[in-house]
């Protein structure tokens, strides 16, 4: 069979088709735009929940070890050493007591400044300990390596020997598996709805023509050639919905955005990836829901 | 069972029940049927003690054994539910046998794969009773639409579809709708689209169920012109005066059995009671 006509036919019988059924395929275009409008935006508020937990992750994947007062600095260049191999690990870098006490003065810190000040007048000295800060690989290895370290001799022996919260680290990896499932199943969810959504108006459109499918596999069409203008017209409602549910993602993300940022701190590239991701997403559930809506009027 | 070179003799036109649309003397050159005239040796269909019943339970078919030679002009004749529309559906595959065998140029269709189907249908013309027209083409779209959607590049299309609506008689209604015609009209459409890949084998399904007599008359021998040039057509009808007329073979089905195969047959035999 000559693939050029073959192509024609095909692309001329799923226009018709869309332009026969114009009130279902109208329908069936804006609940599909509807539902990846919403696939897409659930995307986007997921990745910039999924950044903010990120950056929180990575605050809190530094373990400030705290070092006892008098400690030789050979001591401490041994420990730095040895923790520095550790895969866990990714850097350590030492900061000693005047860096504490800078970082606790700036603005943004512990907002000591008054009472190091105070301490200082008063011949108390600086109270803040040296530390090691271990910059580590996953939020997952802060607990194992805070045990860890507590049995070394030349850490700080108070109640509080590293900056180790038991309260946040758990939470924190709580809140972000919550957030990666979630965002997984609604996108699911939504693709789902699509699928089913374009399922039901092919399957429509396969039923109004049925006496044209009974008529091609009589006369000795093939199953394919049955089948092929209906996931082309299914495509095509997939792709064109996409594209208005891109654009209005887009309008809508420069609209309350600023400068190259969209809203929710969305990067253009991003958002050029999930509008792009959406027309194959369109293109993909199109196609699928027409095979599966087809493939009964193809019962022979 | 087998008959010896069916007859094809031209119907007694002096029984005639009125004059036809397409009387017996036009000149109709028919093209020549796929692969040409072909040996009357091979049976091109075969039934084998077939079998068939339905989900509902109705056993439509019952150890219905016969054998059709190329060329060969058979009505298959009973009442309703004798199990004629069984036998169409089985030979175009629509339905499949649960014993013995079918077979058609050969081919075991109880053994044939889903992806063949296509090929065995196009060897292939078949008519029913309700026409089924695509309402929104014209008469020349629908017969294109057969070749269109089996081989989109054929050339010559065009020519192809005029000279197969000149075969029928409606050279002159190209651009009509289905609507726009008469019962007989619209058969004569449906027979060429099933006459336009130019089938080995013409299968007709009460064709002249929804038509008067004088229509059902032309329709009927526009089928002999077909058989006349080469092709086996199979008719399934209960129209008592058509076959009577034609006086080709006649199987007879009641029940989902053969109770008579007889060439240049009646539908009622002498004293037979009506069905």
């Amino acid at each position: 069979m000559n693939p050029l006509p073959a192509l024609r036919f095909v692309f001329r019988s799923a226009v018709q088709n869309l332009m026969r059924n114009l009130g279902i395929s109208v329908a069936s275009l804006l609940t599909v735009t509807l539902t990846l409008l919403g696939a897409g935006a659930a995307v986007v508020v997921v990745h910039a929940l999924d950044n903010v937990l990120h950056t929180e992750e990575s605050r809190a994947s530094v373990l400030k070890v705290f070092i006892a007062d008098h400690v030789s600095l050979a001591s401490i260049m041994n420990m730095d050493g040895q923790l520095a191999t550790q895969p866990d690990v990714r850097a350590v870098a030492f900061e000693n007591k005047n860096e504490a006490a800078r970082e606790a003065s700036a603005p943004g810190g512990l907002n000591l400044k008054g009472a190091l000040r105070l301490l200082a007048k008063t011949g108390g000295g600086n109270p803040l300990p040296a530390s090691l800060n271990l910059r580590l690989r996953t939020i997952s290895d802060v607990t194992s390596v805070n045990q860890a370290v507590r049995s070394s001799a030349i850490i700080y022996q108070g109640p509080h020997p590293t900056d180790y919260n038991p309260n946040v680290i758990p939470r924190l990896e709580r809140y972000i598996l919550i957030a990666q499932v979630a965002g997984v199943l609604l996108v699911a969810l939504v693709g789902a709805v699509a699928l089913v959504i374009i399922t039901i108006s092919i399957r429509t459109a396969a039923f109004v023509r049925s006496q044209e499918i009974e008529i091609m596999k009589l006369v000795g069409a093939t199953e394919w050639f049955v089948r092929w203008p209906f996931i082309v017209e299914g495509m095509l409602v997939g792709v064109v919905s996409a594209i208005i549910a891109a654009a209005v993602l887009l309008g809508g993300g420069f609209a309350l955005g600023s400068g190259h940022t969209l809203a929710l701190g969305t990067g253009l590239h991003f958002a050029l990836g999930v509008s792009g991701a959406l027309i194959v997403a369109g293109a993909v559930l199109g196609g699928f829901g027409s095979m599966v809506g087809v493939r009964r009027s193809l019962a022979v | 069972m087998v008959p010896q070179g069916a007859a094809n003799d031209s119907p007694q036109h002096s029984r005639m029940v009125s004059t036809p649309d397409l009387t017996p003397n036009r000149v109709v050159p028919l093209p020549d049927t796929e692969g040409g005239p072909q040996p009357s040796t091979r049976p091109i269909i075969v039934f084998e003690r077939v079998n068939k019943t339905y989900p509902n339970g109705n056993a439509a078919l019952s150890e219905v054994s016969f054998t059709v030679h190329p060329r060969d002009f058979v009505f298959i004749v009973g009442p309703s539910g004798a199990g004629k529309s069984s036998v169409i559906r089985l030979l175009i595959r629509e339905e499949a046998a649960q014993g013995g065998h079918v077979l058609v140029d050969g081919q075991d269709l109880g053994r044939l794969r889903r992806r063949h189907l296509p090929r065995l249908r196009r060897k292939m013309g078949i008519v029913f009773q309700d026409f089924k027209l695509l309402p929104t083409l014209t008469v020349e779209q629908n017969v294109a639409f057969a070749l269109q959607v089996t081989d989109p590049g054929r050339r010559h299309l065009k020519e192809k579809v005029a000279e197969t609506l000149f075969i029928v008689g409606l050279e002159d209604k190209l651009h009509r709708f289905p609507d726009q015609l008469s019962g007989g009209e619209q058969q004569r459409v449906a027979i060429a689209r099933a006459l336009v890949h130019r089938p080995r084998i013409f299968l007709a399904d009460e064709p002249t169920g929804n038509l008067d007599p004088d229509t059902s008359w032309g329709i009927v021998q526009l089928l002999l012109q077909i058989n006349h040039r080469g092709a086996t057509v199979l008719v399934a009808t209960h129209d008592r005066e058509i076959v009577d007329l034609c006086r080709q073979r006649v199987i007879a089905l009641e029940d989902g059995r053969v109770i008579r195969d007889e060439t240049g047959g009646q539908y009622l035999e002498a004293g037979e009671a009506t069905l």
